[in-house]
């Protein structure tokens, strides 16, 4: 039996008077990836940062390994990674990546030799000294996570990492992502506007309703994070997981 | 990069500072033997030939010998010297006999100690082109002044003794700028220029000035330029004026006898001075340097003249703002 | 190179236009004034290379009081800056206060800084920094409150203390907002240093103009002009120089 690593129960929250969450209930086990798809302006965002610790839910509970902690106390063990790749402009790709280790104390030699370790197989290497600026779209978001990666935190929270990639780019970091995952598991809640990455990425996949949010359907992905990303698209249990999900994606957008 | 960019940064400031703050304590003025007492002297504008007594004790080594170590303050604002002195920022300040009377009625408990021009140089000055014979021909024109109150009171009081009034003349108050007032042609006439610099430079410059101080058209004689200080400093310890008055004399008398060295002097502590100039100023300046005595009688009524002309309230007792006790040759009961 | 070629060329232009207007005395006679109040560019040129002595003397005692003065403005400004950042109720508390300070006309202020700091170099560096300060103060903070909102949560998730955020992320941001104040703030050091000078000094550009102005030495006078531009125009620079070698991202 797993136990469930990550858990929320009965979230509430709102935006001044507007009610933006309303009873929301979420379980993920250790090490296993939960996706999270929804209309634009469900929340999924607001959600992440709930889950993160950066912002106090109205009402509800979460839990990360069994303790129902406080906002602090959650944002001690989540990583968040943003939208955007928010690289500091002023910093190398190594300084970027090691800033969770600078900012825990560790010496600058030393945070740059963990990080530097991890660029060849992040396909940087040889980029350790570039600027921001310098890098393609996957090469940004790729130290972002590595950023993400270097803060050991045991939960991660994506948000829509992959959004301002191009198709074909999304499509190889996507399993960029699944093979870095499969060497360093955690438990992982992603938020994407696109289903086909969610069910890829995820073990568990729910769809959310439209604003106040709340889980209309949660569905198993047929093979979370397969190596061949080709054939599992198009394998017919993920073809119809992807008809079922889009469905209810329809359903959540249309309903009032 | 990082730390290179913040010690960057760092480096450049760090530098600037250490530059500029080195430079700026090298202006403290050295502490020379024990023997020394330093004893600071604001003048009433920049060095000029009013204060060639002063430049040339300085030179010669007067006041060393006197045991003073004599710093010298030239400010550009004519009222700076007085306010220095009330606050204490200075010992001795230069300044006009209406000034320390006024600073008097203001409470600021200074008092002239000696005199270093003992009449006036504040003159009515017209050009010779300008066909004004007297002051009667004034009638309608315009007269630059430099915007102080006692000397628009000069102004009224010479204007009535040709049965003039302030109403009859277009006077204009242009600041420092009396000279081009009346080089230019804007002015017909001007009132504040002194008869030893304005008057000469007009002189030199070819424009035939006709220069009359102001007591010879019906304001009551005063002291141009007096010595002040504070009653409570002189009170507590008078030597070291006495001391400077004495060396003061000397470097007065040494001065009226060499024009040359005085211009000198002058021109080692004003470098932007022209020299054939200052040579002019100088001869013209010698010869009302020298008597430190000033007279109770006529401060009294200069005083009284300047009550009557609403610039003071009441009219203080000239004990009250001057004392011959401290020029050299007068032994104090 | 090429950078500098048109306002050369438009610089080279006014003053020819004005050599031939002041030269032939025709500005002069325009304005009714005597020719020697009216000096051409070759005067002034002449007059600066003939007391490029006293010009230099006293151009280092300005230099000093400007350079020093923008250092303290510097100081103050980023200090500011900083604090009002940090602190909400301090920002909404000094704002006015610090906007009310620029209404403060330093005509009235610099002979009663003066009377109680003295002649010497204290009194100039006191009107310099009130005068500088602010543009840094308002350029700086409005960069420290433009840091991306997104960017500080990513570092609170990634274990960051308040003084890491400042130093890693707001701060770096706020760089070319505290440089464009400094730039402001350099043209004004000279102005500040001059008032110093006016109200209460022996030596300096400031001081040498008034006089000259009192003996009509008005080639002198814009001589000295000159020299004061110079010394606005290498801080100007120099600023420019420090913002190339440290803002290296933009």
């Amino acid at each position: 039996m797993t136990r469930d690593f990550l858990s929320v129960r009965g979230l509430r929250h709102f935006y001044g008077e507007l009610q933006t969450i309303d009873g929301l209930d979420l379980s993920v086990p250790a090490h296993q990836v939960l996706g999270l798809v929804g209309p634009s302006g469900c929340g999924k965002s607001t959600l992440l940062e709930l889950i993160c610790g950066l912002r106090e839910a109205r009402a509800g509970e979460i839990a990360i390994g069994g303790d129902a902690g406080s906002a602090p106390e959650r944002l001690a063990r989540c990583a968040f990674m943003p939208q955007r790749d928010l690289l500091l402009p002023w910093f190398t790709a190594l300084d970027n990546a090691a800033l969770a280790l600078r900012n825990r104390g560790a010496g600058k030699a030393a945070s740059r030799k963990r990080a530097g370790e991890l660029f060849e197989r992040f396909g940087l290497a040889g980029f350790e000294q570039a600027r921001p600026e310098q890098l393609s779209g996957g090469m940004r978001q790729r130290v972002a996570f590595l950023r993400t990666l270097l803060s050991d935190k045991p939960v991660l929270a994506l948000d829509e990492p992959f959004a301002s990639l191009d198709a074909i780019t999304r499509a190889e970091m996507q399993e960029w992502l699944a093979a870095r995952l499969a060497e360093d598991p955690r438990t992982v809640v992603l938020v994407t506007h696109d289903v086909e990455e969610a069910l890829y990425l995820s073990d568990r996949v729910a769809v959310l309703s439209r604003r106040p949010a709340r889980v209309v359907d949660s569905l198993a992905a047929p093979a979370p994070r397969a190596p061949d990303r080709d054939a599992a698209v198009t394998d017919q249990g993920f073809v119809a997981a992807r008809e079922r999900a889009m469905h209810a994606l329809r359903e959540a957008a249309d309903r009032p | 990069m990082r730390l290179s960019r913040t010690a960057a940064i760092a480096a450049i400031v760090a530098a600037i500072a250490l530059v500029a703050g080195l430079a700026a304590c090298g202006e403290k003025s050295e502490d020379v033997s024990g023997e020394t007492q330093s004893f600071g002297l604001t003048l009433d504008f920049y060095p000029n030939p009013d204060h060639a007594g002063i430049y040339m004790a300085q030179k010669l080594g007067y006041f060393e010998d006197a045991g003073l170590d004599v710093s010298i303050d030239t400010p550009s604002d004519p009222a700076a010297p007085i306010k220095q002195l009330a606050a204490g920022r200075t010992d001795l300040a230069i300044s006009y006999e209406p000034e320390v009377v006024l600073a008097n009625q203001q409470g600021l408990g200074v008092v002239a100690i000696a005199a270093l021009v003992d009449r006036p140089l504040t003159s009515m000055i017209w050009l010779k082109k300008s066909g004004i014979g007297g002051i009667a021909d004034l009638r309608g024109k315009t007269i630059a002044t430099a915007g102080i109150p006692y000397q628009d009171a000069y102004l009224k009081t010479i204007l009535a003794r040709a049965n003039l009034s302030t109403g009859d003349v277009k006077s204009v108050n242009v600041g420092f700028g009396l000279l081009p007032a009346i080089i230019g042609g804007s002015a017909d006439a001007m009132l504040g220029g002194f008869s030893n610099v304005e008057g000469v430079d007009l002189r030199m410059r070819g424009k035939d000035p006709v220069v009359t101080p102001v007591d010879k058209l019906g304001v009551p004689t005063y002291d141009e330029l007096v010595l002040v200080a504070q009653r409570r400093r002189l009170e507590e310890d008078p030597e070291p004026f006495r001391l400077f008055l004495a060396a003061l004399a000397r470097g007065t008398a040494a001065a009226v006898k060499s024009p040359g060295a005085t211009t000198a002097a002058l021109l080692e502590a004003n470098k932007g001075l022209d020299p054939k100039l200052t040579r002019a100023e100088v001869d013209a300046t010698l010869p009302v340097l020298g008597a430190q005595r000033m007279s109770t009688p006529r401060w009294a009524e200069f005083i009284a003249w300047m009550r009557d002309n609403g610039l003071i309230s009441s009219a203080p007792s000239p004990s009250q703002v001057m004392s011959d006790d401290y020029v050299p040759g007068k032994i104090p009961e | 190179m090429r950078r500098w070629l048109l306002p050369a060329l438009l610089l080279a232009g006014l003053i020819g236009a004005w050599q031939i207007a002041a030269g032939s005395g025709a500005l002069a006679g325009a304005l009714n004034l005597e020719p020697f109040l009216v000096p051409s560019p070759a005067e002034i040129g002449s007059s600066l290379w003939e007391n490029r002595a006293l010009l230099a003397e006293n151009g280092w005692v300005t230099l000093r009081e400007v350079l020093l003065g923008f250092v303290f403005a510097l100081v103050a400004g980023l200090g500011f800056a900083v604090l009002l950042h940090l602190s909400e109720t301090l920002r909404r508390a000094s704002y006015p206060l610090l906007i009310a300070s620029q209404t403060i006309p330093i005509i009235a202020i610099a002979p009663i800084l003066v009377v109680w700091l003295g002649f010497g170099i204290w009194p100039k560096l006191a009107i310099v920094t009130l005068v500088c300060f602010f543009p840094i103060t308002i350029n700086t903070l409005d960069g420290l409150r433009a840091t991306e909102p997104d960017a500080i949560k990513l570092m609170r998730t990634l274990d960051a203390s308040r003084w890491q955020i400042l130093r890693r992320v707001e701060a770096p941001g706020a760089l070319p907002y505290a440089f464009s104040g400094a730039r402001i703030a350099a043209v004004f050091t000279t102005i500040g240093a001059l008032f110093g000078e006016w109200v209460g000094s022996n030596s300096g550009l400031g001081h040498q103009i008034l006089l000259d102005n009192g003996q009509l030495e008005t080639a002198r006078m814009f001589a000295a002009v000159v020299v004061l531009s110079l010394i606005a125009l290498s801080l100007f620079g120099l600023i420019a120089l420090a913002e190339r070698r440290i803002v290296t991202w933009r």
